[in-house]
């Protein structure tokens, strides 16, 4: 049968953000694909360089607007470690628990497409549902729901109320009650296996080789958290378990991700529960003195390294980002092999795509 | 059986979407809506010009008791650092929406005009 190429994107239903695919196919097989990015490059790291520390807070929030509070407190992070400042424990963690709600929504926002993509509509309205309460909590306690400005060098802007912890608890709990709900239905729900069970497996070897983190990592073996491994404060003084799964396919990215999202909501009553009383920010000076600082810190995708150099000014020298999903799109064209077309949205959405983080 | 339950479910609670414009619009406490100002503690330092990280703040000056502080709202990033930076509490977010606009590059808003005279 001849071979086809068909292009796809920028622009497309299929796409969230813009990416160009040529996928070549013959018949119902897909033989190949290759991926173009960049559409959405703003040259972040390079305009960071010429705004100061406080500016670059708010603008590296906007790399992403999934995984935006996490940047930021990987950011701070880099900047406080330079300026030897320690975060009152408070900020630490009303930090993390604003990380760990953000986990929780991404993988809702990703469970929903995962399930639109397969054609189970009914889960995408609940998680997508769902994933609202998250939001909601975030909304109250910052003032914005996608972009949180929660974070400033030397801590966090806002405290939290008892009113704010006592509906927080209760949200997370109608989450907890939620996402046992939706792992049952996973669990049980035939249309979903089918469609992804043995799809594109990767082994171990295959994401070492390509540098691949987060969940994707764990679904296929690779039992790796940077907040067990190398824990940013506060989570050195928390307890969770790291999901990791075996067989490396579709089904166990979906796995992984909803057993996560239950593991976090669990994190977030921790995080509750050992919250200490006192400040939640100390003053922070301009000039950032001279020094190179690596941070890491797990974001809901994998695990996100911030390097940071200064040269005693008020703007940094040198910012870079890596994210957790420029190495995941660099999976698809070699998912993109022995597979029906009918299963390149499962290809496509299995790795969670986030071409602004990539980009950048 | 899980799903027949939130069916059932779907079927007893009424509709999550807010009823906007005709019904009530909950906003949290700390949105951060349009910039206000109290013109009586502002003194015009530039505070929050020089940490705006979107250049939505301008500040005109002439001299001490000559400036004007200038809001570009098409510009601003609603992100709160010149609520932060102001050491006099003058400059602030209000809970309200702002309004769109068809022509942002001539949405100039004038916060503090201070005349010498």
């Amino acid at each position: 049968m001849n071979k086809i190429s068909i292009p796809i994107g920028p622009q497309h239903p299929l796409l969230k953000e813009p990416l160009t695919m040529n996928i070549d196919i013959s018949g119902e097989r897909v033989l190949g694909g290759t991926l173009r990015l960049g559409y959405v490059h703003r040259g972040i790291e390079r305009l960071a360089q010429q705004k100061t520390y406080v500016q670059n807070v708010h603008l590296i929030e906007r790399i992403c607007g999934i995984c935006s509070h996490v940047h930021t407190t990987t950011f701070c992070h880099a900047v406080e470690t330079l300026l030897g400042i320690d975060v009152p424990i408070r900020a630490q963690y009303i930090r993390a628990l604003m990380c760990e709600l953000e986990r929780v929504h991404s993988h809702l926002l990703w469970l929903g497409i995962i399930a639109k993509h397969v054609g189970l509509d009914t889960i995408f309205m609940h998680t997508w549902h769902d994933r609202e309460l998250a939001l909601d909590i975030m909304e109250e306690v910052s003032g914005g729901r996608v972009s949180h400005a929660a974070n400033q060098i030397g801590g966090v802007r806002f405290d939290l109320s008892q009113e704010q912890e006592a509906m927080i608890r209760k949200t997370v709990n109608d989450l907890s009650d939620k996402a046992n709900t939706l792992m049952d239905v996973i669990e049980n729900e035939p249309v979903l296996q089918a469609r992804t069970k043995g799809v594109a497996p990767l082994s171990a070897e295959t994401i070492k080789n390509y540098c691949v983190v987060g969940p994707v990592a764990r679904a296929s073996g690779v039992d790796v958290d940077m907040r067990r491994d190398h824990p940013p404060p506060p989570y050195d003084r928390l307890t969770f378990n790291v999901i990791t799964r075996q067989d490396g396919d579709a089904w166990a990215r979906t796995v992984v991700r909803a057993e996560e999202t239950r593991e976090t909501l669990k994190l977030c009553h921790t995080i509750l529960d050992e919250m200490p009383d006192g400040p939640v920010s100390v003053r922070a000076p301009r000039k950032v003195p001279e020094g190179e600082v690596v941070v890491r810190s797990e974001a809901p995708r994998g695990e996100l390294l911030y390097y940071l150099r200064s040269d005693g000014s008020e703007n940094p020298a040198r910012l870079k980002v890596r994210t957790p999903t420029l190495p995941a799109l660099n999976l698809i064209p070699k998912q993109l092999s022995a597979i029906h077309v009918a299963d390149i949205p499962v290809v496509m959405a299995g790795v969670d795509l986030c071409i602004a983080c990539a980009d950048r | 059986m899980s799903i027949l339950k939130a069916v059932i479910n779907a079927f007893r609670k009424t509709p999550d979407t807010v009823k906007y414009p005709y019904g009530p619009l909950v906003i949290p406490k700390g949105f951060r809506g349009a910039i206000v100002i109290d013109t009586e503690k502002c003194s015009g330092c530039g505070l929050c010009v020089r940490d705006c990280p979107a250049a939505g703040l301008e500040l005109i000056k002439e001299s001490r008791q000559d400036y004007q502080l200038i809001h570009y709202p098409a510009r601003c990033a609603y992100c709160g650092q010149c609520e932060d930076s102001c050491a006099r509490g003058a400059i602030s977010h209000s809970n309200d929406l702002v309004e769109p606009t068809y022509d942002s590059d001539e949405w100039v808003v004038v916060l503090k005009h201070q005349s010498g005279d």
